[in-house]
């Protein structure tokens, strides 16, 4: 299993279970009013929760972060903007919110059955976020405002669905920014900024393709779906394969780091131990995705440069006996990196992570913080980690001593509040 | 077999083609009208054709999307005008690229006008009452855009590069664009839908919104990819350094293994989890001191243990990464004998997996065409023959002779740079060598007399 991935799970949390319950009770609220007043437009329920429902099926994950459902997504949100000509009485806010949730659910339970990656809380967040966009359009325009192939209608329309998808992706955005800062104790500012982001690229593609699928139901009728749909497919397509590919470069970068292990040059686990502790810093101190990136590879593969020296020091990296040796090591493993042309960024983090603050970082900002990330991370698994065996207490003591000469002031501060939260390897 | 190129042929067919779409381009613009609407369309394709991006070489042609489009809001002949000033726009190429590119862009479209024209496929708001008619007239216009694309750039590929080009033209770019622009087409379709529902030019932005978030997705799947295959040449590199005599071995065994999978016509798959596999078969060396790897003279049985280990260390190095299965087998059987003398396994003629045999072959051949410590490098030819005499014995017969027609249809590049073999060496330490009687290598043939 590895290591990385797992901690960017989304633990189980006061917050997912507060969001499950919250698009229960509305998902059962809207349907309890849906049977009350009768359903209308049967064609177009069906068709867009059986959307909903394969959407969610064939979910997958990309960019690490969490499973994603666009089709899904989409379907969700195209439903919620029909009106006419094609779509006699357009759904109301209720039987939106209570299709959405019952096609959501269809479509968990065959993930479930089959035991592939499910995320109730992801699936709820869209209830409710579908919900939100629901409000905000029939807010604005009314149930009889048809496409009538004019400027004024449609431009308004228009206009009206992207406030909608607007709010779906920032409400969304919020929560899950929320939930980052509970999951992984990134301070919220810099867990927005990252949704924000995400939202700003896949989410708009969602969202463009909701007021698409929208716009042509009601234009179309049932035509339109699978317009729509087929290169929605087709994308997703691509994403699946942009996804294995990132799967595979990571699981390499890893197996490299690995090598040292096999080589000899460090314990078993020692680098995913410090990846992971790196990562927690990171997290702590609100690096963007792509910093954190660099930084667990940087992490991953700080050791790789013993690879090039001539024989292995028995037990690990701990017993490269002085700095000179030590700082060797890195500038030969960031050269190594370097050259796979790639990974620049990662190779000028290696080349500073044994550097000491003093003479490093204190004096020269072009070096990168996550350097003296790496560098507390290596010197606090060595202590702690497998090799040393030294209580959380003892090794924060003796980092302490260090800090400012040898180890980055701030960085110390967020390794005592990530091990103050109970941090174990 | 080489192929000359046929410049004045190709000259001749360019200028033909570019006569031939003036002529089309010409007879459209008397035949178009609503010049306003055609502009914008105009616009929209401008876009849509700078829209370039870099990693992707099969890409999703936004064009012909927005094409798709206008034949249904503005009719056929308006279709040749947009794709005309669609070309204007084009990634920089010697002119005459660039000549036959626009004329043949032009005469695509028209082609695709004229099946259009021919269903009778509903042009302006008629479709919202003929969607299936819609459906069918761009569904066709799309496969004969695509048909008369392809027959153009054969032609000129033939021209060119010779029948070779038009087999890997169709083979790479062909098959594996059609259900992609025909499925992106329908998206053209929705563009019309929205544009005559109203919104008319803006239908441009919406539509083009998907269509580069999907481009945006295959260039980040190619980015990983370039970014997979040059970490792991880097990674390989470092192993190396261990012996001097073995550098740049794993990136030639790659490119061979890739030449005789491309004989074997593999799917382009299983072609670079070959190429993947030949990088690495050596990976589990990293596991072996390199005191064994670079020790002068003949190793003891426990030394030759650690060496025999090394296909095993390299599966449990690469164990996680989500490669096809068959790169894993072959990193772990790659020095099995086709008479079942090898190890880790001793499996013996097609129980050895068919990737492990082909990466014997080349990996056997790389080596007797490199210096070693402790004899000169042979050439090509020579090489060749002790394949040959030593199939049945170490190698798959089919495969030697698929590998030997290969090599000698299109040469090898052997290795360079490589230090002089040293006077004072007296027996080999290479595990691949062939012409070790005993030990890490092979008994055969190949065992002549040490130089």
């Amino acid at each position: 299993m590895n290591e990385s991935s797992q901690s960017y799970q989304v633990r189980v949390s006061g917050s997912g279970v507060a969001i499950v319950l919250a698009a229960a009770t509305l998902g059962l609220a809207a349907l309890i009013l849906t049977i009350e007043r009768g359903l209308t437009g049967w064609s177009f329920a069906i068709t867009f929760g059986v959307l909903i429902a394969v959407g969610e099926m064939v979910q997958f994950r990309v960019d690490r972060s969490r499973n994603r459902a666009p089709i899904a997504t989409s379907a969700a949100l195209g439903y919620a903007m029909l009106r006419g000509p094609e779509v006699g009485v357009p759904p109301d806010v209720a039987q939106v919110v209570a299709v959405v949730a019952i096609a959501t659910i269809a479509g968990l339970v065959p993930r479930v059955v089959a035991g592939l990656r499910w995320e109730v809380v992801i699936s709820a967040r869209r209830v409710l976020s579908v919900a939100a966009a629901t409000a905000a359009f029939s807010a604005v325009i009314p149930n009889d405002m048809e496409w009538d192939g004019t400027w004024s209608h449609a431009l308004p329309l228009t206009a009206a669905m992207f406030l909608a998808v607007l709010t779906a992706g920032i409400s969304d955005a919020l929560v899950g920014a929320g939930q980052a800062t509970e999951a992984f104790n990134r301070p919220f500012p810099a867990a927005l900024r990252d949704e924000l982001v995400v939202l700003a690229r896949i989410g708009l593609g969602m969202g463009i393709s909701g007021v698409l699928l929208a716009s042509c139901t009601s234009l179309l009728g049932l035509w339109a779906p699978p317009l729509i749909i087929v290169p929605l497919l087709l994308t997703q397509f691509a994403f699946r394969r942009f996804a294995s590919a990132q799967r595979t470069y990571r699981a390499t970068v890893r197996s490299m780091a690995r090598s040292t292990e096999i080589a000899g040059f460090s314990s078993p686990g020692q680098n995913a131990r410090t990846a992971q502790l790196a990562i927690a810093i990171g997290n702590d101190l609100g690096l963007t995705p792509a910093r954190m990136e660099a930084l667990e590879y940087a992490a991953l593969l700080s050791g790789v440069g013993q690879l090039a020296l001539a024989d292995p020091s028995p037990g690990g990296a701990s017993l490269l006996r002085n700095r000179e040796e030590r700082q060797q090591a890195a500038e030969i493993g960031a050269s190594i990196i370097e050259r796979s042309g790639v990974l620049d960024h990662v190779a000028e983090i290696v080349r500073h992570s044994n550097d000491p603050y003093r003479q490093g970082r204190a004096n020269n900002s072009d070096i990168p913080v996550e350097s003296g990330i790496v560098n507390v991370a290596l010197a606090y698994e060595q202590l702690v980690g497998e090799g040393g065996g030294q209580s959380a207490g003892k090794a924060m003591e003796s980092i302490g001593l260090g800090i400012g000469a040898e180890y980055d002031p701030v960085v110390v501060e967020s390794l005592r509040r990530v091990v103050g939260r109970g941090f174990r390897f | 077999m080489t192929w000359r190129p046929r410049a004045r042929a190709l000259w001749l067919v360019v200028a033909l083609t570019a006569a031939l779409a003036i002529a089309t381009l010409v007879f459209a613009l008397f035949e178009v009208q609503n010049g306003l609407v055609v502009a914008g369309l105009c616009l929209v394709a401008l876009i849509a054709s700078s829209l370039r991006s870099v990693h992707t070489q099969r890409q999703i042609e936004l064009v012909s999307v927005v094409l798709v489009a206008v034949y249904v809001i503005a009719g056929p002949a308006a279709a040749v005008i947009v794709a005309a000033v669609a070309s204007l726009i084009q990634a920089p190429a010697p002119k005459i690229k660039l000549i036959f590119n626009s004329a043949q862009r032009v005469l695509s479209a028209a082609g695709a006008a004229v099946a259009y024209a021919a269903l009778d496929g509903p042009v302006g708001t008629e479709v919202f009452d003929r969607v299936p008619d819609a459906l069918i007239a761009t569904t066709a216009a799309s496969i004969v855009l695509q048909m008369v694309n392809a027959l153009l750039v054969s032609m000129v590929l033939i021209l060119e590069r010779g029948p070779g080009g038009v087999g890997e033209f169709f083979r790479h770019v062909v098959r594996t664009t059609a259900i992609p622009v025909l499925g992106y087409g329908l998206l053209g379709l929705s563009m019309a839908v929205v544009w005559l529902g109203g919104l008319n030019i803006f239908a441009g932005v919406l539509i083009l919104g998907p269509l580069v978030l999907a481009r945006w997705a295959l260039s980040q799947y190619e980015a990983e990819k370039t970014a997979q295959a040059a970490t792991m040449r880097a990674f390989i590199q470092v192993i190396e350094t261990k012996d001097l005599y073995t550098r740049g071995h794993s990136e030639r065994v790659s490119e061979g293994v890739g030449m005789l999978g491309r004989q074997l016509q593999l799917s382009d798959e299983r072609q670079s989890a070959l190429e993947h596999a030949g990088l690495l078969h050596d990976v589990g060396k990293v596991g072996v001191p390199t005191s064994i790897i670079r020790k002068p003279g003949r190793l003891d049985d426990a030394e030759m243990d650690a060496i025999r280990l090394h296909p095993a260390r390299g599966v449990e190095l690469i164990g996680n990464i989500p490669f096809l299965e068959e790169v894993k087998s072959a990193v772990l059987h790659h020095h099995e004998k086709y008479d079942g003398t090898g190890y880790p396994a001793g499996l013996a003629g097609k129980n050895i997996p068919y990737f492990a045999r082909i990466i014997g072959i080349v990996d056997a051949f790389d080596c007797l065409t490199s210096t070693r410590s402790y004899r000169p490098a042979r050439e090509v030819d020579e090489t060749l023959a002790i394949l040959v005499q030593d199939r049945y014995t170490h190698f798959d017969p089919e495969l030697v002779d698929a590998f030997v027609q290969v090599i000698r249809a299109k040469g090898w590049k052997a290795a360079v740079d490589q230090p002089a073999p040293d006077g004072n060496v007296q027996a080999n330490v290479d595990h691949d060598d062939l012409s070790l009687g005993s030990g890490g290598g092979a008994s055969g043939s190949a065992a002549g007399p040490i130089a």
